[in-house]
Order: C-alpha cells, then structure tokens, then sequence
C-alpha cells in the first residue's frame, strides 16, 4: 500500500504528548494520534522516551521486532536506520522504540537534538512520547517540541500535574529559551471521561478543566473498553474496530492537522430511554 | 545493662584574652610606673581579664626565665591573671610549666582603631521608582513570580501549586487558586486582590491565613484583602 504525500506537508513537525502525571493514557494517545496522521497520509513517526520503561513498541504491536533501539543511536551504537520500525498496516507509520535496559540519564539534549534533525529530514510529524513526572525523560522529550498535546484526566491531582507540565512547556524547552520564537502550542486532551460520572458531579466537566488550564482543547477521549482491549492486541485505537474513542481520536488528530471538527462528547453508549426507565433489570 | 552517661563532657570554647606586649628588655621601675598609670586610668579594663604576655619584641626576656618569672610575679602582684605567653621560642615547656605559663600560638592582633575617615558628603537620597511587575499570562502549578521592589499584577489566572510574592500589592485578574505573598519586605500597607477568592495561603507582611481559615463570605467572590489591627481583613468587592 502506498500512500500519496500530502500536500501541505508541516515538514518534521514535532509533537510532545506529555501529561506529568502517570496512568492518563499519555502512551495509548500518543500511538493513536500517530497512528491517526499516518493513516490521514502523514509520514509520521512516534518515538518511545520512557527509557527504561518500554511500553509504546507494545501498543503498536512490533515489541518483537525491535532490535536496536534510540539509546543505541544516540550513543551511536546503531544508524537511526536500523532502529526505526515500519509499521506493518500503514507504510507511513514508523516507530523508534526506546531501551528496557537503560535508565534516562542516556539521554543527552545533542543526542536527541541529532536524531530529531534527522527525522525532520523523512517525517512530517514527529509524535514523542513522554514519560511521567517532570524530571529528565520528560524534560528531554518536551525540549525541542514544536507543539505540544497534554493529556489530562477530568480529576483534581491530573488537572494540576497538567498545569505544571504547561508552566515547563512555556519556561523550560527551547522555543521558551529563544528569544522571538513562537511558544509551544499547548492543547489539553481530556481522556477517561464518563459523561456519567460527570452527571453525577463524581467528574471534573470539561469546562471545569479548561477553565483550570486555560489552554485550548484538543479533544475528548471517552473512558472506553475499546481501548484497553486495543492496547493488549497491540494495535493503536484508531486501527481497531471503530469506537468512541477512536472516533475521538481521529477528531483529535484532525484539529491537530489544522482542520475544524465539531467537538462532540459521546459517551461508550448512551442508555437508550427505556433503557433508562427499566435500568439494568431489563 | 542500663545506659551509662558520660561524666564528663568535651566542648570547644572560644574566649577573648588581653595581650600585654612588652617592649623593653629590661622591665625596670619606670616601666611598672608607666603601667601602674595605666592601671589606674582603666582599672575596669583589667580586672579579671586573662592575659597573655607577648615576647615578640624582647627575645631577651624569653632567654631569661630569672628575669621572666620576675616580670610575671610582679604583674600577678598588680592583679594581672597572666596565663599565657606568646613568641617565646627560647623558653622550653619545663621553664613555662614552673612559671605556669602555656605557650599560647600567636594569633593575629585587632587592628588599632585608624582615624575615621571622612564621612563620605550625604547625598541626596534619589526616590527609587518601584519595580512594577505585570504577567500576561495564567501563572501556573510550580511557578514562583516574584516582584522584588513594587506591586505584582497578573491578568490571567493563578493555578493551585503557583506563588506570588510582591514587596506592594498583589493584583490578579482572575481567579486566585494559588499562593499570594503581599508585602514580602514587611510593608503592611499592601494589599491583595483578586477576581475570584480559592487561595490555598495569602499573606500580608507576614500575616497569613490558610484556605481553610478563608471567610465563606468571600470564597470565590471578587476580594480585597488588607492588614487592619494586625488581622488580615477580606472583603468582597461589589
């Protein structure tokens, strides 16, 4: 299968998907949103920044095909080459997997710089996949990002980690650094939201959110079955069977691609009336 | 077996001493007479004081311990508590011992007190200009803005986890969820105010209350707060 280029090419767009707090859903929304704009005709390709903690080779489905990994092209062990993986169901889709073995310290800003520089040269988009807290892995994967995606759950102690990964967004990366460039262009992707909980004021809404981050929205991601049986098949939401959330998904990857879609906020499945009315006893 | 306390314990001390530092080889009359004058003229300063005698510039002396031991009687006869000495190389630890004298190693003398010099002409004391500060953006968790010499004003909102910390007034347009430090140098003419009142701490010169002591009245409202009879006061505007 081939894919024909598109057009309005961003040319090594780099995207963080980074939330600060751990369990959000950073790893599956970071495969779905890559998975997303391969699938829209981008070469894209998603890199693992959890070093030590490898989990995305195993949403995308190729944890048995990685053979050298982005600490062995940094340090120069391996060519960016060897270590990026084709995806086997979308010929623009590539992954760099990151080490089990190492920690982040293996991480350097000219290693990550280096390789970033040579991705630009092949992708339009390149989705980083941030690990949790705010120390190194994610300082590096945030550092030389040209937007970024924060992924949030509509609950106190996400909202505020997500608030302080947006103070670093806009302090502690390099557009922040240099003087004159256009900051990072931050957007919340609310996940795990339950129209129901939130009806019952169990759930922080969406408005209480954004009012809190004050940044734009970039989607809502309903809490979903779909997507933990996606993650333990291996594949990326968006390549599954349709479902809330990868409608959800691919609605977010169109925004994020410069295209106005309509937010709409679906729940898993909306209780018909009678439903309603007889509840689960009929 | 019970725990045993030590009977003793061991500390440093740092004490102040006098050095007396004689000059002349041969302390003869006229010497005692020139120090029994100054004896006289500051007895408080003396009494009590340990002293140390200084040999630097009398090597003779430190040679001689006959004429030594005759010096140190009479200075402990004129109530000096000579102790120490200090630049005696010639003089071994057995003479110093029967003297009861410890070599004290030199250590650096005050300096005398110089001529003042001249008091630098007044000048005229320029009014500094405060330092405003204004952010333009929504201060987030973690972020600490500080507005060292003047008022702080944010448009946008202060995130819970965020500081703000300002030697005049705090200003937020916006609703205040953070930390607001007024009046950080003391000054408790400051104020704070906000567009919406959900503060985790505010303070005025160093007066603080914690959300919880936060007056319903006020919570989420637009608020003013200010220091009245050392209570921090909030009222809600409009």
């Amino acid at each position: 299968m081939t894919t024909e280029a598109k057009k309005d090419s961003p040319l090594g767009r780099v995207i963080v998907i980074t939330s600060g707090k751990g369990g959000v859903g950073k790893t599956t929304s970071a495969a779905a949103i890559s998975a997303g704009l391969a699938k829209q005709g981008f070469k894209t390709v998603v890199i693992d920044f959890d070093v030590g903690l490898r989990n995305l080779d195993m949403i995308m489905g190729c944890e048995r095909r990685v053979v050298f990994d982005f600490i062995n092209v940094i340090q120069g062990d391996a060519k960016l080459k060897q270590a990026l993986i084709k995806d086997k169901r979308l010929d623009t889709l590539s992954i760099l997997p990151t080490s089990q073995t190492r920690d982040k310290d293996a991480l350097t800003k000219e290693g990550v710089e280096q390789i970033l520089k040579e991705l630009k040269a092949e992708f339009d988009y390149i989705v980083c996949d941030s690990p949790a807290g705010i120390e190194r892995g994610a300082q590096m994967a945030m550092y030389f990002a040209d937007e970024a995606v924060v992924v949030t759950n509509p609950e106190v102690s996400s909202v505020r980690d997500s608030d302080r990964v947006l103070g670093l967004l806009s302090s502690q990366t390099r557009r922040a650094e240099t003087e004159g460039a256009e900051p990072i262009k931050a957007q919340v992707l609310l996940t795990r939201y339950d129209q129901e909980r939130v009806e019952k004021g169990e759930m922080m809404t969406v408005e209480d959110v954004l009012e809190i981050l004050a940044v734009p929205l970039l989607g809502v991601v309903p809490e979903s079955k779909a997507v933990l049986k996606a993650s333990n098949v291996g594949t990326p939401v968006v390549l599954d069977e349709p479902s809330a959330a990868s409608r959800a998904y691919e609605d977010a990857v169109s925004r994020l691609t410069g295209t106005q879609v309509e937010m709409r906020i679906v729940g898993e499945r909306r209780p018909g009336l009678f439903q309603r009315l007889f509840g689960r006893a009929s | 077996m019970p725990a045993k306390l030590a009977s003793f314990q061991v500390r440093g001390r740092f004490l102040t001493v006098l050095a007396l530092r004689i000059d002349t080889d041969s302390p003869d009359d006229p010497f005692y007479a020139q120090l029994d004058e100054q004896l006289h003229k500051t007895p408080q300063f003396f009494s009590g004081a340990p002293v140390v005698l200084d040999l630097l510039n009398v090597p003779g002396l430190s040679d001689d311990p006959d004429r030594l031991r005759h010096l140190v009687e009479n200075l402990r006869g004129r109530d000096l508590r000579v102790f120490g000495v200090q630049n005696a190389a010639g003089l071994d630890a057995a003479a110093l011992q029967a003297l009861g004298l410890v070599p004290v190693s030199t250590g650096r003398d005050a300096p005398l007190p110089r001529e003042a010099a001249p008091a630098p002409a007044p000048v005229a004391a320029a009014p500094v200009p405060p330092e405003n500060k204004v952010i333009h953006a929504p201060v987030r968790s973690g972020q600490r803005i500080v507005a060292e010499h003047g008022d702080l004003t944010v448009i946008g909102s202060v995130a819970s986890g965020a500081e703000l910390v300002a030697a005049g007034n705090i200003h937020v347009y916006g609703p205040l969820r953070g930390r607001a430090i007024a009046g950080c140098h003391g000054d408790e003419r400051a104020h704070i105010f906000c567009q919406s009142l959900s503060a985790e701490l505010v303070a005025i010169a160093g007066l603080y209350q914690t959300s919880e002591m936060l007056e319903d009245a006020a919570r989420n409202r637009p608020t003013h707060i200010y220091l009245e009879d050392e209570k921090l006061r909030m009222e809600v505007i409009a």
